[in-house]
């Protein structure tokens, strides 16, 4: 009971937001007598989400760029996590790897795109890519971060109490030490290859949420268009929010 | 020794032969943490080291602990040669070094893991170890809901839990206020004699050092070596106002004061230069 006032408490800014963009829409609506096709009324863009809901249609594109969005990024993690823990406790590791990582992180993921169609063209392959680019590097920074804030003494405590080999200093101390930090980079690297997909499917798709926009524009559906940005922000949202509860189930953290 | 313990001696001695530390300061030149420093601990003794800020307490600890190397000398606990790290040196932190993802059973337990000890067990180690520092009934909470002085007795516990041959203390209540103090300088002297670990304890506080010490070694100013060092025949509990305490006091408080002008002399000098 605690949870859902708790959690309805969370959701109603969310409430007033939507209300204040359906009313700003519809006023820009009236005022500029806008066509359909450019700009459709809230009700119009209601219905027709209601429409693809009935048709199933938005659950296949929501789900496809979940999918797709979900396997890079757990791909990321199983790379940059081992890699970022590895760098965080080797100078040597980091000296060599971070330069690299310094000039390829300042390049959108986006800039990819172009690249991972003439290597992938738009099979799957290609969006995991792109995705992986842009979801790579803030889990593998938030993981060299965490481990290079670990207090010292708790790698000292944790040797004199029998982690004398590297491999269990890691497993023991170093890993749980950093963990509040990498389920940070864990969240912001999902916002982030959230994003891209949806740039990745405008441009090579033929299904994902990306695609379901780009196919309302070619056909002039403005509303389909709206339909799919608005499933974008809502999933975004729902998303951040379970990763933040993630990270008070570590509440150790504070 | 002052008190003898109920049960028989589990410790370790510890032999310090000639060790000196020097180290590179940030401009790159040399700095002298320690010079030649020798002493020979007997196993189950406790032994308090007393210096001015910066004479290389810390560093020597550390240095028996396994976390550094001395430039020079030798360190061997019960004749085997310090290395690194080991399960048999225990350590006390000041800053508790509790792990937080850990309940408080869970940071007792950790080093009786290691050890290989089976689950059931090592509940049972852990209880009893908790007992000791009396808060088995905070046997399930996290950390972050103990007080501090809470923290360095679950500290304690899993320092002894793990029985090592010697336990090196790195000023323990140094961040706790005077009442607590008071109360956990018992209790580990409880401790102490139930189990009779070799405890080497570096504190600032010279009535700490009396009211725990069979021998406390009064270090010089930097580079630090054994200045003096007193034998404490008083028996247990100790009181703070009896002219023996006293006249131990005035003693440390002599040597220390000594140091300590030679230390500000030699700031003033390298402020100056």
């Amino acid at each position: 009971m605690q949870g859902v006032i708790t959690a309805s408490r969370r959701a109603l800014p969310f409430l007033y937001a939507a209300i204040f963009i359906v009313i700003v829409w519809q006023v820009v609506v009236v005022a500029t007598k806008a066509h359909p096709s450019v700009l459709p009324p809230p009700w119009d863009v209601a219905r027709g989400f209601v429409a693809l809901v009935a048709s199933g249609e938005i659950f296949l594109h929501a789900g496809v760029s979940l999918a797709r969005v979900a396997s890079a990024w757990l791909l990321s993690a199983a790379i940059a996590i081992p890699l970022g823990l590895a760098m965080g406790r080797s100078r040597l590791l980091e000296r060599l790897i971070d330069p690299v990582v310094e000039l390829f992180r300042p390049i959108s993921p986006l800039a990819w795109i172009p690249l991972a169609i003439l290597w992938f063209g738009i099979s799957e392959a290609g969006k995991v890519f792109i995705v992986f680019i842009g979801t790579f590097f803030p889990i593998l920074l938030a993981t060299v971060a965490g481990v290079k804030s670990i207090d010292p003494v708790l790698v000292h405590a944790g040797q004199v109490l029998g982690c004398t080999d590297r491999m269990s200093l890691f497993r023991k101390v170093v890993l749980p030490a950093s963990l509040p930090s990498i389920v940070v980079g864990l969240r912001i690297s999902f916002g982030t290859g959230w994003a891209a997909i949806i740039a990745a499917e405008l441009v090579a798709a033929r299904s994902g949420l990306g695609y379901l926009i780009a196919n309302g524009m070619e056909i002039l559906r403005a509303d389909q268009v709206l339909v799919g940005m608005a499933v974008i922000g809502i999933l975004g949202v729902g998303f951040d929010a379970f990763f933040r509860f993630l990270n008070r189930k570590l509440a150790w953290a504070e | 020794m002052s008190t003898p313990g109920r049960q028989a001696v589990s410790g370790k001695p510890i032999t310090i032969d000639g060790v000196t530390k020097i180290y590179a300061s940030r401009s790159g030149a040399p700095v002298e943490a320690l010079a030649p420093l020798s002493l020979d601990i007997a196993a189950g003794e406790f032994v308090v080291i007393v210096g001015p800020s910066g004479c290389g307490k810390s560093t020597l600890l550390y240095m028996l602990a396994g976390f550094s190397t001395p430039t020079a000398g030798s360190i061997s606990v019960a004749g085997e040669p310090v290395s690194g790290p080991d399960i048999d040196r225990g350590m006390v932190f000041q800053s508790y070094a509790l792990f937080p993802w850990l309940t408080v059973r869970g940071n007792v337990e950790f080093g009786l893991e290691r050890k290989g000890i089976a689950r059931a067990r090592r509940r049972e180690i852990a209880a009893e170890y908790l007992a000791l520092v009396g808060l088995l009934d905070f046997a399930d909470k996290h950390v972050s809901e103990l007080s501090g002085g809470m923290k360095q007795r679950v500290a304690i516990a899993r320092a002894f839990a793990t029985e090592p041959s010697v336990i090196f203390m790195d000023e323990p209540f140094g961040a706790l206020d005077a009442l607590t103090r008071r109360f956990l300088q018992r209790e580990l002297l409880h401790i102490w004699r139930e189990h009779r670990k070799t405890v080497l304890f570096i504190t600032h506080s010279v009535p700490e050092a009396i009211f725990l010490a069979d021998r406390i070694v009064v270090m010089t100013a930097r580079p630090g070596e054994v200045k003096s060092t007193i034998a404490v025949d008083l028996p247990h509990p100790r009181d703070l106002t009896a002219d023996g305490f006293r006249d131990i006091e005035r003693r440390i408080y002599a040597d220390l004061d000594e140091e300590l002008a030679r230390s500000f002399a030699q700031e003033g000098r390298s402020e100056g230069g």
